[in-house]
């Protein structure tokens, strides 16, 4: 995915084959996947519902382990996860949230303070540290789901579906935190079933469809197509035309 | 559409949405049917006098005279019962279980000639006596009384027994003199008086204790249905580094509730007009019985909330376990009360080991060969209810 980049990044991780099947179902969720991931690269990570998007995700954040195949880390990265759920506790205050989860972490309390402070500040939280996390609007909601994220300060970010139910100003605002994170130096993975969002903010795009990479590269490459199919007139079409119109489960 | 019309249409969809609800469903017919099960078998005796046995009973006579060994002995051929040698073997015995009255005839019992004197008995009973089979024990014992009192009458009036008794009012020369004392175990063994509270406060403290499901069970639940879960594993913590954050904070949960209910016990319940808590407890035993039952309750909690995949299945299937538990333990039903084969299964019920070694501890007489045994169950249970907690937090694909 990364190969064709005209000024080579340091790569930060690469997959090689990787299967993954869920007990009681009768094909995998993934099925010989293979992708590398570099430094200061955005990777939209596309497809259907049911595609292995999220499995995928909980390949690379180790929540799950691959049943073949292998991921290789570079050094050892430091890889954050933002589900799509507000994964946090709503009875505690924003400002309690974080307190918790960086105290959570291996470092030390200055450094604790600092990540604290910084995150705050990134996401715009000031106002609302000391809001019981179930009084924020949506908006404030995601922006306190990343922060969380990035208090571990990423190598690797992943964002599952990090702009669902936000409204356009968030959304601006969460898409210019993704570009700055690459800006710092880290590697993102972007899902996200919004094709205007992956053409604004990724610089490769990686369709899966049926646990399998349908196509993957860098967008305007692939927007070219090859010789088979394409050009396509946007990463929608290009979408459809791999993942085709059928409806899925 | 007319508005009937519209009603008759919700009411099916109620009707489709309840039958596609288990939790909902439990809870109205499971639970109660358990629930009428549990209860059934556990008050099966104690609305009915028919068929109220006498308890096995042992004597202790430390009246000389013949009359008492006599007595004594005909009781013992006629109804049965064994006879021991000293106030210690009967306690002793009352303690194993191996008898559940005991009947001590003390030194004096036969006052003036052939007239035996209630006072001088002494009825010792054991904590697990049905009340009315320990009634039907003074009852007979009385009736037996009387009977040797008119023999003795008769046999003193000789040929003119008939002249005599014609002329006696109804209660004259029968009535034995004062009442027998009748006194339990745990009286006997603390020195204290059994009160309502003192029974109350460690039966209701187990069963509260148990419900910190409900809240431990929403924290869990809600932790992994929004993901929490899995992201405080991604930020390097052990599932069971989770599991034994949770134990801790409810455990010292349990601690709260037990403060509360002492408080209640101690200084509510008496302001009311009842009788005070006594709280000098051996801290030791009292100490070790909290921690084992707290730590079998929180056990229990986590077990079930791990193993539920939302609330309102955890809350059903706690708060229906809880109660079922608390019906077969005796808090609910105290234990004499319940048929012979019920006080077993109650044997085997985490909040009965609870139970017997919390009012060993409350009643001021703890006795490690009882207490001990129970702390080492609740501790087995809690640390297998732990092991089975473990396996669905590690596995966060459910």
């Amino acid at each position: 995915m990364v190969s064709t980049t005209p000024e080579p990044r340091s790569v930060l991780l690469v997959a090689e084959g990787l299967r993954y099947q869920y007990r009681r179902q009768t094909t995998p969720a993934l099925d010989d996947v293979g992708f590398s991931l570099a430094r200061g690269e955005i990777v939209g990570l596309l497809g259907p519902n049911g595609s292995g998007k999220t499995t995928l995700i909980h390949l690379m954040n180790g929540l799950r382990s691959a049943q073949a195949g292998s991921v290789r880390s570079m050094g050892a990265p430091v890889v954050a996860w933002v589900p799509q759920e507000y994964a946090f506790y709503p009875q505690l205050t924003c400002g309690e949230n974080l307190q918790f989860f960086v105290s959570l972490l291996a470092i030390s309390a200055a450094d604790r303070g600092a990540r604290l402070e910084h995150v705050v500040s990134a996401c715009v939280l000031h106002e609302f540290v000391d809001r019981q996390a179930r009084h924020c609007s949506g908006g404030v909601r995601r922006r306190l789901n990343i922060a969380i994220g990035l208090l571990q300060k990423p190598d690797l970010l992943l964002l599952d579906e990090p702009t669902v139910g936000v409204d356009p100003q968030t959304r601006l605002f969460l898409l210019d935190q993704v570009r700055q994170l690459a800006q710092q130096g880290a590697a993102v993975v972007y899902a996200t079933h919004y094709m205007e969002e992956a053409m604004a903010v990724c610089d490769e795009i990686l369709i899966l469809d049926h646990g399998r990479v349908m196509v993957s590269g860098d967008l305007p490459t692939l927007l070219k197509g090859n010789t088979a199919s394409g050009p396509f007139a946007n990463l929608e079409a290009l979408f459809m035309h791999h993942t085709r119109r059928s409806l899925r489960d | 559409m007319n508005a009937l019309k519209q009603a008759l249409l919700i009411a099916a969809k109620e009707w489709r949405l309840l039958w596609r609800n288990p939790q909902a469903l439990a809870s109205l017919f499971l639970m109660p049917a358990a629930f009428l099960l549990v209860m059934s078998f556990a008050l099966k005796n104690s609305l009915t006098t028919d068929d109220i046995a006498l308890p096995h009973s042992a004597w202790v006579i430390e009246d000389p005279s013949p009359l008492a060994t006599t007595w004594s002995g005909d009781w013992i051929e006629h109804k049965g019962g064994q006879r021991l040698g000293t106030r210690a073997q009967l306690q002793q015995a009352l303690r194993a279980g191996s008898v559940e009255a005991g009947v001590i005839v003390r030194e004096g019992w036969v006052g003036a000639p052939g007239q035996p004197r209630a006072d001088r008995i002494e009825l010792w009973l054991s904590h697990r006596i049905h009340p009315a089979s320990a009634a039907r024990l003074r009852a007979e014992i009385n009736a037996s009384m009387l009977q040797l009192q008119v023999k003795g009458r008769v046999a003193a009036a000789g040929p003119f027994a008939s002249l005599l008794l014609e002329g006696a009012a109804p209660t004259e020369g029968l009535a034995a003199p004062g009442a027998m004392s009748i006194r339990y175990l745990y009286e006997i063994e603390s020195g204290r008086n059994m009160t309502a509270v003192q029974q109350s406060v460690p039966a209701w403290l187990i069963f509260g204790m148990f419900f910190v499901v409900i809240p431990l069970a929403g924290v869990l639940i809600q932790e992994r249905n929004d993901g929490t879960l899995a992201r405080l594993v991604t930020f390097g913590v052990s599932p069971s580094a989770i599991l034994g954050g949770k134990l801790v904070a409810f455990m010292a949960l349990n601690w709260v509730q037990l403060l509360l209910m002492l408080l209640v016990g101690r200084w509510l319940v008496p302001a009311l007009g009842g009788d005070a808590l006594y709280l000098e407890l051996k801290a030791g035993w009292f100490l070790l019985m909290v921690f084992a039952t707290s730590a079998s309750a929180v056990g229990l909690a986590l077990l079930i909330a791990a193993n539920t995949r939302s609330f309102d299945h955890a809350a059903a299937l706690g708060g229906g376990a809880n109660v079922v538990l608390a019906a077969l333990a005796g808090i609910m039903v105290p234990r004499p009360l319940m048929p012979a084969a019920m006080q077993n299964v109650s044997e085997w019920s985490p909040m009965g080991w609870a139970l017997d070694g919390m009012q060993a501890v409350f009643l001021g007489a703890p006795d490690a060969a009882l207490v001990v045994p129970k702390v080492l169950l609740l501790l087995a249970f809690a640390a297998a209810c732990l092991l089975l907690s473990l396996r669905p937090l590690r596995q966060l694909d459910r």
